[in-house]
Formats: C-alpha cells, sequence, structure tokens
C-alpha cells in the first residue's frame, strides 16, 4: 500500500524496494516467465478479437449499470437474496457490520475479494468485535503479516519462502521447514478449522449476471466454494462494475480473464450461485445471503467520457505482470490497494487525489499494459488524463508548466533550443555529450551521458538537402521532432539519403513543431493541444502520401492521441484523420512502400542487435520490417526481451532516474552479451538513453537509429 | 447431447493433462463406482484436519481408521450398489450429514452434468449442500462423466447453462482440476482447501 505525503518519500520509498534483492529476482523470474506462458495460453484462441468482444460488452454494461442493478435485485430477491447498494466505502462497511451484529456473527471466513480491500472491510469488521480470517493462501499470508497485497492475484509475491516458514513457525507454535508444500499443508489443517467455525463468509464476485441474479467466483484454492458454503451466512461485496446483463458476457470474460492472470485456460473453480441455497445449520434451511454492491464513484466514472473505460477491468492483473516498473519496484510501491496500471487509476477515482499524486507519476508510457489488458483499456491515456486534471486541480510543478508555456509557442522554443546550442559549451567541453552538468540541473542523471545540442538544427540544412530530394514517385512529408531536428540531425541526414536511393520525393514543412508528447505526460493539457494543431497545420496543405517519422514516440502519439487531443476543435476534424492516417514510421515505409530490397543493401555481415522501441512495437506494432531491414543489410543478432523498455520515457527518465537507469543497465546488459558490435533503435530517446548509457559503460556497443545503418550499407 | 461428439471428447482428454486430471475411461456408472472404490482402496486414510470429528458409522478394527466415501447425488438404488462395493472394502458410505465430517473424508463420488472440452471443465450442479461439501472436503473427488455429455465449449453450451441457472439449481460449479494455489513463490502446490486429486471417469453409456 503506498501511501507516501509526498514525492521525495516516495523517492526513499522506490530506493528501499529497489535494495531488495529477493523481490528483484522474483519478479524478474515472475516476468519472464509470465511472458511465455501468456503467449502459450493464447496460441489457440483469436486473442484481440475476445479482448475487443470483452470491451465491448463491458461498455455497454457500463452505460446500463442503474438498469442492471435494478434487474439483479429484482432476480436475486426473488430467490431468496438481499441486495444492497453502497454508495461509499463507510456505507458498504456499515452494511456488513449491520449484517454481521443482526445475526450475531463472531466468527468470519473471507474469500479473497478486491472490493472488500478497497474499503478495508477487515478493519471495520474488527471494530465491531469480529474475528475476520482471510482464507485465500496468500491473503492469508498478508493479513498475518499487517501488509496489504503487492499483486491482485498473487497477493504474497513479495514475500519468500523462509518468510512464510517463519510466519508459519509463529502460528502454530511449532518449527515449520521452508518446504512449500508443507506449508500449503500448514494453512489447509489451520484454515479448516476457520471453515468449520465460522458464522459468516465473505466474498467477492467475479460477475453479477443481471438476468438471473447470479454471481459468478472464480477460484484455485476452493476457498470460494467454502466460504460460500460452510457459514450460515454468506455477504458478496462486489463493485457496479461487475454487473453484465448476461450469462453469456461472463462465459466470454472467463476465456480471457484466467488466462491472462495465471497462464490457466480456466480457474480450477468457478462457483455460479443464484439464489439462498440450501444450508442445513439455520432453521429455515436456507442460507442467509446478501449482496452489496459498492458504488464508491464508480457512477461518476461511468459518466467519464475519458477515463470511463477504466470501469471495464476485470482484475486480471496482467498489467502489472507486462510492467517494467512494477517488476522493479513491486506492487507496494506500485498502487495503493489497486495495483500496476489500473491501480493508479483507481486510486485516484476510489481513494482519493492525495493518494494518487505521485502514484500517477510513476508510469514510463511504454505500453506494455495497454497491450495485454483483458478488457482492451487504453490504460497510459487514462493517466496522462489524470494528470492533466491533478495539475488543472492543484497546480503543475514550475518545470511543467515553464515547458507547456515554450512549448505553445513554436518560435520561441526553436529560439530557445538554439541558444542552448551557445549556453551548454562549458560544459561538452566540445564532445557532443554534456560533460559537467551542475548536479542542480541534473538531480540522480549520472548514470547516462546526456547528449549535447547540435551545432546546426536540422531545418536549417534543409535548404540545402532538398535539392538531392525534391522529385520522385511517392511525396513524403518529413516529421522531425525535437530530438532529431535538434540533437540527432545525423539521423535525418542519413534518412534522406536512404530516400533519394529509392526515389522518394521528401519535404519538411518549416512550421512543424514538437509532436507535444511531453507536455502530454506531463499533463498539460492545453499546451499538448496547441503542439497538436500547429503539426496538423503545416502538413496540412501539401498533397503529400505519407507522413513519415523516424522517432517512434512522435508517431505513435499523432497517429493515435491527436484525434482525441483536438476533439475541442471540431474544426480541424478531417485534417486530423487524414494527417493520423498519413503517419507511418521509417521502417515500414522503406520496406514495405518505398520498397527498399535486400538486393539494394551491402550486407557485411556486421553483428548488429536490436531494441524494440515501445512505441515501434507496441505504438505502431511494428515488428518484422526492421528485423528483415536488419537481415538484409547485416547479422541480426536476436536477444531476450527485445521490446521491453529501456527506461527512458521522456521526462519519467529526470523524474525518476533510480529506476530508469535499473531499466537500461538490463537492457544494456543483455545486449552487450549478444555478442553484437552496433546496436540499432527507431526511436531518437532511446538511441539518447541507451548511447548515453553506453558511453558510462565504455562503448561496447555502437548505437545507431536504422536510418544511420541503412544510409551506411547502401549499395 | 445424446450423441457422443468424438472431437470434443478428444478436445477434453487433451485438456485434461495439463490441469493433473487423472482420466479414466469406463463402460457405464457402475464401472465408475468400482473406480471410485479402487481410489479409496489404493489410497492412503484421509488425514484429519480437525480434532473432533463425527466417528464413522462402521466399526473400525482397533488402530485401523475407517475411510470414508460420500456419495450424495446417487439414485437409491445406485447408492445401495457403492454401499456394498465400499462395504465390501469395509469403507464408510455416505450421502448426507457431510458437516459432520469437516476434518475430511477419503473420496467424494459425484456425476456431471455436463462437460466442457476446451478447459477440461466438469459442470455439476449443486443444489444440495451435502453435494458441495462431499466435493470439497475429500481428498479425491472422482467424477463420473458420459462421453454424450461432452460440449466443445461453453459457448456451445451456454443455453444448457442458461437453462440450469434458470431451472432454480441455486449452485453450479464448474470443476477443471483439483485446489491448486501458486500463491507461495508461485510454486504451483496441489491440494489447499479442497480435493488434492481429480479423477474423471469418462463413460460410454
Amino acid at each position: 500500500m503506498q501511501t507516501a505525503a509526498n514525492m521525495k518519500t516516495y523517492h526513499s520509498e522506490l530506493q528501499e524496494a529497489l535494495a531488495d534483492q529477493f523481490l528483484r529476482d522474483t519478479l524478474d523470474r515472475f516476468a519472464v516467465a509470465y511472458r511465455a506462458n501468456r503467449a502459450a495460453i493464447f496460441a489457440d484462441v483469436d486473442e484481440k478479437g475476445l479482448i475487443a468482444e470483452i470491451a465491448e460488452a463491458k461498455e455497454a454494461a457500463i452505460g446500463r449499470m442503474d438498469e442492471l442493478y435494478e434487474q439483479f435485485k429484482a432476480e436475486a430477491s426473488k430467490r431468496g437474496v438481499i441486495v444492497h447498494r453502497a454508495r461509499t466505502a463507510a456505507e458498504a462497511n456499515e452494511l456488513v457490520r449491520r449484517i454481521a451484529r443482526e445475526n450475531k456473527v463472531k466468527t468470519i471466513v473471507k474469500a479473497k475479494s478486491m472490493t472488500a480491500e478497497e474499503i478495508l472491510i477487515n478493519h471495520a469488521l474488527e471494530a465491531e468485535g469480529c474475528e475476520v480470517a482471510e482464507t485465500d493462501l496468500g491473503e492469508w499470508i498478508i493479513q498475518l503479516r499487517h501488509e496489504g497485497p503487492s499483486h491482485m492475484v498473487l497477493p504474497a509475491i513479495h514475500l519468500s519462502r523462509d518468510q512464510v516458514a517463519d510466519l508459519f513457525s509463529q502460528v502454530t507454535d511449532e518449527r515449520q521447514t521452508n518446504d512449500i508444500s508443507k506449508l500449503v499443508k500448514v494453512a489447509r489443517r489451520e484454515l479448516r478449522a476457520k471453515f468449520a467455525e465460522a458464522d459468516m463468509g465473505i466474498s467477492g464476485a467475479n460477475f453479477a449476471i443481471a438476468d438471473t441474479g447470479t454471481i459468478g467466483i472464480c477460484s484455485n484454492e476452493g476457498n470460494g466454494r467454502l466460504v460460500a458454503t460452510l457459514p450460515r451466512a454468506h455477504v458478496a461485496v462486489c463493485g457496479l462494475d461487475k454487473l453484465v446483463p448476461s450469462l453469456g458476457e461472463a462465459l466470454r470474460i472467463i476465456r480471457v480473464l484466467p488466462r491472462n492472470a495465471t497462464g490457466q485456460v480456466i480457474t480450477s473453480y468457478v462457483s455460479w450461485i443464484t439464489g439462498a441455497g440450501e444450508c442445513t445449520v439455520n432453521p429455515d434451511q436456507k442460507k442467509i445471503m446478501h449482496v452489496i454492491f459498492l458504488d464508491n464513484g464508480r457512477t461518476e466514472l461511468a459518466k467519464d467520457r475519458l477515463c470511463g473505460e477504466a470501469l471495464r477491468c476485470v482484475r486480471c492483473g496482467a498489467c502489472a505482470n507486462v510492467c517494467p516498473v512494477y517488476r522493479l519496484v513491486g506492487g507496494h510501491k506500485m498502487g495503493h490497494i489497486y495495483i500496476g496500471a489500473i491501480g493508479l487509476i483507481l486510486t485516484y477515482f476510489y481513494h482519493g487525489h492525495d493518494k494518487a499524486r505521485n502514484l500517477v507519476q510513476n508510469c514510463i508510457n511504454c505500453e506494455a499494459c495497454k497491450n495485454v489488458c483483458a478488457a482492451g483499456i487504453k490504460l497510459p491515456a487514462i493517466i496522462h488524463e489524470i494528470r492533466a486534471r491533478l495539475n488543472e486541480e492543484e497546480g503543475a510543478p514550475i518545470a511543467s508548466s515553464l515547458l507547456a508555456r515554450v512549448l505553445s509557442n513554436r518560435k520561441l522554443f526553436h529560439t530557445l533550443l538554439r541558444f542552448g546550442k551557445w549556453a551548454q559549451q562549458p560544459v561538452t567541453v566540445g564532445t557532443p555529450f554534456v560533460r559537467h552538468l551542475p548536479e542542480i540541473f541534473a538531480a540522480g542523471q549520472g548514470f547516462r551521458a546526456l547528449p549535447a545540442i547540435a551545432a546546426v538544427p536540422f531545418r536549417d540544412e534543409w535548404a540545402a538537402l532538398k535539392t538531392s530530394v525534391a522529385s520522385g514517385r511517392i511525396k513524403i512529408g518529413l516529421f522531425a521532432g525535437c530530438a532529431q531536428d535538434f540533437v540527432y540531425p545525423e539521423q535525418l541526414r542519413a534518412a534522406v539519403k536512404v530516400f533519394a536511393a529509392k526515389n522518394i520525393a521528401a519535404d519538411f514543412p518549416m512550421e512543424q513543431t514538437c509532436c507535444g508528447l511531453p507536455v502530454r505526460m506531463m499533463g498539460e493539457r492545453r499546451a499538448a493541444e496547441a503542439a497538436a494543431a500547429q503539426n496538423v497545420q503545416a502538413f496540412a496543405r501539401e498533397g503529400f502520401d505519407y507522413v513519415v517519422t523516424l522517432c517512434a514516440s512522435c508517431a505513435a502519439h499523432m497517429k493515435h492521441n491527436y484525434e482525441e487531443i483536438l476533439a475541442g476543435r471540431p474544426e480541424l476534424k478531417a485534417e486530423v484523420r487524414r494527417f493520423a492516417g498519413r503517419i507511418i514510421d521509417f521502417s515500414s515505409f522503406m520496406r514495405n512502400v518505398a520498397e527498399l530490397k535486400d538486393e539494394d543493401l551491402n550486407n557485411s555481415g556486421e553483428k548488429v542487435c536490436y531494441h524494440a522501441s515501445c512505441h515501434v512495437c507496441r505504438g505502431l506494432g511494428v515488428v518484422e520490417e526492421p528485423r528483415a531491414l536488419m537481415r538484409a543489410a547485416g547479422q541480426y543478432l536476436p536477444t531476450d526481451e527485445e521490446d521491453v523498455c529501456c527506461g527512458f520515457g521522456g521526462t519519467y527518465s529526470v523524474k525518476f532516474p533510480e529506476i530508469s537507469s535499473r531499466l537500461l543497465d538490463k537492457k544494456l546488459s543483455r545486449l552487450e552479451d549478444s555478442g553484437a558490435s552496433t546496436l540499432l533503435t527507431e526511436c531518437p530517446g532511446c538511441v539518447m538513453q541507451l548511447r548515453g548509457g553506453e558511453e558510462k559503460r565504455g562503448r561496447r556497443l555502437k548505437v545507431e537509429h536504422m536510418s544511420e545503418f541503412l544510409a551506411r550499407r547502401l549499395k | 447431447m445424446n450423441k457422443i461428439d468424438q472431437a470434443a471428447v478428444a478436445l477434453f482428454k487433451a485438456k485434461a493433462a495439463p490441469v493433473s486430471i487423472f482420466l479414466t475411461e469406463v463402460k457405464g456408472l457402475t464401472e465408475a463406482m468400482d473406480y471410485a472404490v479402487e481410489v479409496c482402496e489404493k489410497k492412503e486414510p484421509f488425514r484429519p484436519l480437525l480434532a473432533s470429528s463425527a466417528a464413522p458409522d462402521v466399526p473400525a478394527a482397533p488402530g485401523v481408521p475407517v475411510k470414508i466415501m460420500a456419495a450424495p447425488e446417487l439414485s437409491e438404488p445406485d447408492f445401495l450398489k457403492l454401499t456394498q462395493k465400499g462395504g465390501a472394502k469395509g469403507f464408510s458410505v455416505i450421502r448426507d450429514g457431510l458437516r459432520r465430517h469437516l476434518a475430511g473424508i477419503d473420496v467424494g463420488f459425484t456425476e456431471a452434468d455436463l462437460a466442457l472440452a476446451d478447459t477440461a471443465t466438469s459442470v455439476l450442479a449443486c443444489q444440495r449442500e451435502d453435494t458441495r461439501l462431499a466435493t470439497m472436503i475429500c481428498e479425491i473427488h472422482v467424477m463420473a462423466l458420459a462421453k454424450s455429455k461432452i460440449a466443445p465449449d461453453s459457448a456451445r453450451a451456454e443455453n444448457f447453462l442458461n437453462e440450469l441457472m434458470k431451472s432454480g439449481v441455486m449452485y453450479t460449479a464448474f470443476i477443471s482440476g483439483c485446489s491448486r494455489t501458486s500463491d507461495i513463490e508461485r510454486v504451483l502446490t496441489l491440494g489447499v482447501h479442497g480435493p488434492l486429486e481429480l479423477h474423471v471417469a469418462l463413460m460410454e453409456e
């Protein structure tokens, strides 16, 4: 449970987590295993098709939440269930306490429920004098340790078998070994007694099916079945977002939920409870059964045009499983109660802005989560939106406001970048790196060398370059992005050379500016809109067949976010669509459109390895083309985890250098081990991070943009 | 679903192994009962999880714990048959009062109402509390499943499931393996709160 009051405390908590070697190793193994298991378990189903179906079904259900609630209530009531709706966490807890009092409940067994965690139900019941036992093994372990879950599906993943053995030794007053199967048997024995004695069971629900008044509970251990069967009373607590119209939607979700959560085709048990069933210890032989639907902000969230889709979440935990930041710091630092990307979001909506303020900054925008989300939630975009709202509510940090103001004015921005060239001279000492940046400007940035601003920006060279690419069979507009225009113009010069070889007519509209992604990530809504409008207009007049960009982050941002960012400018709508539709990355353009063939390239057998930039492989879905080009022009040596983030993330690497540097180190170690001499990538931000890291590590790899490599290898 | 869908049967078999289901093929319910008795005979007597529990209803030889089988859903003649078969081995065969046996029993015997091949799921209507308990507090759950009841997947069984729920069955279980956890260091361990093993006896009839 992340509760740091300010960023400084949060940073020191992150440092603590980074120092936990067991956590590091465990989460590393988990990330690698999860990736392989997930790929295998989805091999025989149409993953994207199913996810799209779930997204659509959940979206429809969210739009009818009130109606589905009424229908569920009517159906379940017919079958002897008492259905409640709680506006807040406090109301839900009061309801449960009242049910406990009315039924003279002393002991309670609980099955795993994130909704119950959300309202901290155990505290409320313990205050009432009830004894509450968690019965999911992981939940029981963390309950005994007085901790919150560190993962939504594997709550005790942060603990070792030795820690569990110590804990169980205390509980049983008997020394337990660290043999996991024996530890599980300890839980089986200890908890059976709790089941046998309990007066009331509390569970969550994965589904609440409106047309039959049924709740569905997925469980592997089987504790859910015992919680729902043995005690006199059963209370299910679930969010209004769990309502679905019929069994069909639930069955569809089950095709993805366990696959995404644990790499299983289905959990060992799914229990469908349709009414208050037989319970032989009650005088009327019927179970006392209550279902409490929790609102706690869900009704408001459902109306939220930009963030409402967060309610589609089915709590599979996959967004944490693939998150490179989660992998480094674990769930206690990556969520308040809900964990992972969805945790950052739900913390803001369910637990308050103060709890979310630091957390929502800790997303590197690599889109790994969005890529696996069972319900197709655009998680990074919602996180950006929350940053914008926090800025509006509480005022933005000074650095953010300043950048926003500068970026909203292209001329001012570019003048400042030019000025930077002169201002940096004392610190670059004539090299392409910033050598001695005073610590005040670069706290924690020592892990990589930062590049210097180029002597001549690309835009100033364009007039001279233009003649070589003036006429051709395909007409393209070149979008540079700030990093290549002002820091790495050589990447664009190389591209121009490759264009010329394939008779491509390129133009460079001078009015283009920063794509706006940095300000969007900082939550500066207006500056992001200004930059987007400026670029759309800059490319509007020319009849380009394509807009080619060598910066994957710019490309993905412009292609996928501009329409939303410019929603308030209806006069630009058609133009934005046209612009977005024409955007293409360099490798795909060269391979598929310009038809750069193997015979156009000189293959010298140069050993190259590859970093798949987040916004190339996930943002644009480009996988094959760069690899084909590398094979054509050199000896491509594949490495593990090519598509895991390098740790750059734009401003993220400045905000969280302790995490950025770890990601970079892991990345470079893997790539150096490949035996390659050259590392290729397709985003200037990644070049900046990787080259800067190699500079510090002793330059074992030459880091280049794909364009530089291809230009070198042209016949 | 009276005809056997051979493709679905094959799929069920293929999907059962990865989730540690013990599969056997038998002719009919009588042979499935024989199998359950055999499983019970071969296993170690259950380890009681509670200090006190009801005494078995057959007298035990001194020092020899009596094994318990439960089959709450069997028809009168079938239950009688199982009682005779189990009784011959000295087992106590019960069908109600499972709450008195929360310390554990050896074998729970049920017959599945439907199966979904693509996830090796057996569907069991558990209207009776005793059925739910028998399948949870046993160390080994033996489930008889007629091949003719195996559907390819949940989508094609949706109507049947819907009818089941609307028919007044208040508790339906999908069972796709035994009780399992990976909560300690992600190491898969079988048998947490429920059965340590699930056996499915596929019946030709």
